[in-house]
């Protein structure tokens, strides 16, 4: 496992704090995935409508590392600080590309990310930290640079997160893909890529 | 293939712009809503996915024999332009027919063939996964590298064992 120093930003105070970016999910990440991220979703969602919980409330992380585990082409990356965990995220690496200059081209596919509770601002005001998706969009494109396949990524973005992967990555939406329940499809080009690491 | 270990090496100022775009947007991606997430990631292969590993799968067929497409097309009495659809559009869904014919080109069994390009029921997971892995790995240049042929080789004989 391999840990590298990132930032994220406070955002109480627009500082930036040290945190960690760990290239692979641990059982002690799901242990605080469990012990506080589970329970603050809860208590968020509580007495809410479907309709106005968040779209990622129900993803069970545990569930899912046993899935990805005993699998080769996936990787995981969690985010800790201040010893809480911050964001976590699971990418495979033998999807293809769908854009036409670069179909059939390998990408790193994001199956999952999603920031903890505290730090999304429909839930908590302000959110304690800032920066959980540029990183792990940045780490996303760096695996996909280590792989050989020159930045390149792709993902299904929820609805809510378009804005972010379109404007602030830089990512090309190839439309709502009815394969996955009509989410919109985006993917990064290696010039997009090139762009986004400067 | 050995990968090295990744690491972020971008400087705090890169963190500082980065983050200030980033703002409080939300950036959640994967399974949809309604979607329950025990749903297998190993499952998720979608027909444009295996259709792109179809297509792939004949464009290096055909290469490796060094042929063009309509070679292809005049050994498996098809029209060159539904070939150049199936390589290189996963949207196009070809006629069972067609992919018979060129399953008997191939000298393989049309039943993978036909699950790959979307036109059966999926039945072999582990099949499609290694069809998609296969295709991620073929790069569309004139000439078979070793990679690409190796991994064309280990496909033939993954689609053989399913027969």
């Amino acid at each position: 496992m391999t840990e590298s120093r990132i930032y994220l930003q406070r955002a109480k105070t627009n500082k930036l704090v040290e945190a960690s970016l760990l290239d692979e999910v641990t059982d002690r990440h799901l242990a605080m995935w469990e012990g506080s991220w589970c329970p603050a979703m809860e208590a968020y969602c509580e007495g809410r409508t479907a309709g106005n919980q968040p779209e990622d409330h129900h993803w069970d992380w545990k569930w899912k590392a046993d899935e990805w585990r005993p699998l080769l082409g996936y990787h995981s990356f969690a985010i800790v600080c201040e010893k809480d965990l911050q964001g976590l995220m699971l990418v495979s690496d033998f999807k293809s590309a769908r854009l036409r200059v670069q179909f059939g081209k390998p990408v790193v596919y994001v199956e999952f990310v999603a920031t903890a509770p505290w730090n999304r601002p429909e839930l908590r005001k302000p959110p304690r930290f800032r920066g959980v998706g540029t990183v792990m969009v940045a780490a996303a494109v760096e695996l996909s640079w280590e792989l050989g396949y020159r930045g390149r990524i792709g993902l299904h973005s929820l609805e809510a997160a378009e804005r972010f992967y379109r404007d602030h990555c830089g990512m090309t939406k190839l439309g709502k893909d009815r394969g996955h329940q009509g989410l919109p499809y985006y993917e990064m080009t290696e010039k997009q890529a090139e762009r986004f690491r400067q | 293939m050995k990968i090295k270990p990744m690491k972020l090496n971008h400087s705090k100022q890169w963190y500082e712009d980065r983050i200030a775009l980033e703002g409080d947007a939300e950036i959640g991606a994967g399974t949809p809503p309604g979607v329950r997430a025990k749903t297998p990631a190993k499952s998720k292969v979608t027909p444009v996915d295996t259709r792109i590993a179809f297509g792939t799968f004949v464009a290096l067929w055909r290469r490796n024999r060094g042929w063009d497409v309509a070679a292809l097309a005049e050994a498996a009495a098809l029209d060159p332009q539904g070939i150049l659809e199936i390589e290189r559009d996963p949207h196009y869904e070809p006629e069972p027919d067609v992919v018979r014919k060129l399953a008997g080109v191939f000298g393989l069994s049309p039943k993978p063939l036909l699950e790959l390009a979307g036109l059966i029921k999926p039945g072999t997971p582990q099949l499609r996964e290694a069809a998609v892995r296969f295709a991620a790995r073929s790069e569309s240049v004139a000439a078979l590298n070793d990679r690409e042929r190796e991994a064309f080789e280990a496909f033939v004989s993954a689609i053989s064992k399913k027969v």
